[in-house]
């Protein structure tokens, strides 16, 4: 399936296009895009302003899209309200990583196109995600 | 230079999207310029920021429009700068005495301020845009406090 979003990527958005290749299309293909009319009729778009798979009540596109597609595994959550206050900052979880998150993506699309942020930023979210599940097994950070 | 321009207007009730509206917009260190316009120096994570809560207020049965502009004149962008520059201070010089007061404190409790002040110092100057000379006073207030917790006790 193609996908669409805005150019010049950041957290929100690389978070998500990694949910979309790990957990509901792994043949995904990314397009981006300056605006919506730009969006072609096979493309879903995502994080852009009016469209479904977007912020919806004070939630990020990341969260907006567990919902959407059902997505209940509880570790998804934990990196949800990173990315949530990574992107948003509004203080609604206590999200210790957030802000140093938010600065290495930042960086990182400074230094690199769209494509390669969402090649390199994947591995990252994998990580993230190995290290949150495995505090949620062991009730404890993991060393 | 450019600003960011939300123009929107909410319904009076319920009022929880009004006040979401106004902390989020504090948040941002975004100027009021009159009711229903709030401005911000334009750049993309601003204008983001700004089309997100716009979006907001559609949900909330509002209107909202997203404005890129100029003022009119050098004199008018200088008064809504140090508008928004005292504004920031303001929230230094709190910051300030708050780190004073903690001089006063019992260690542990000190150490859990200069926690506190410190992500708040991150926050003001996420929205200090215009810095006010309060601004370096502000982070020495911070290291002095953090000289104080590092301190052998004895």
């Amino acid at each position: 399936m193609k996908w669409a979003t805005r150019r010049h990527c950041h957290i929100d958005r690389a978070a998500c296009a990694w949910l979309i290749r790990r957990f509901i299309d792994a043949e995904a293909e990314f397009v981006f895009v300056d605006d919506l009319d730009e969006v072609s009729e096979d493309a879903t778009p995502f994080d852009m302003r009016g469209v479904a798979l977007s912020h919806h009540g004070g939630d990020c596109s990341f969260e907006t899209m567990l919902r959407r597609y059902e997505l209940l595994d509880p570790v998804l959550w934990e990196l949800a309200k990173i990315v949530h206050e990574a992107d948003l900052a509004d203080e609604r979880y206590d999200a210790p990583e957030a802000p140093g998150l938010d600065v290495l993506l930042r960086g990182l699309s400074m230094v690199r196109d769209d494509y390669e942020l969402l090649a390199l930023s994947a591995p990252l979210f994998d990580g993230l995600y190995e290290y949150r599940k495995r505090a949620m097994l062991t009730g404890r950070e993991p060393a | 230079m450019s600003w960011v321009v939300l123009a929107y207007r909410l319904p009076r009730e319920p009022s929880t999207p009004r006040s979401a509206l106004w902390r989020k917009l504090r948040r941002f260190g975004a100027a009021q310029v009159l009711d229903g316009l709030a401005a911000l120096p334009l750049d993309a994570r601003n204008r983001e920021q700004l089309e997100w809560l716009a979006d907001e207020v559609l949900e909330a049965g509002g209107e909202a429009t997203i404005w890129i502009a100029e003022l009119g004149s050098a004199a008018q962008e200088r008064d809504l700068a140090a508008r928004m520059a005292e504004a920031v201070a303001q929230d230094y010089r709190v910051l300030i005495e708050e780190a004073a007061r903690a001089h006063e404190q019992a260690p542990g409790q000190r150490r859990r301020t200069l926690g506190r002040l410190r992500r708040e110092l991150r926050r003001i100057r996420a929205r200090d845009y215009f810095p006010p000379p309060e601004r370096e006073p502000a982070r020495r207030a911070l290291d002095e406090l953090a000289a104080l917790v590092e301190e052998p006790v004895g």
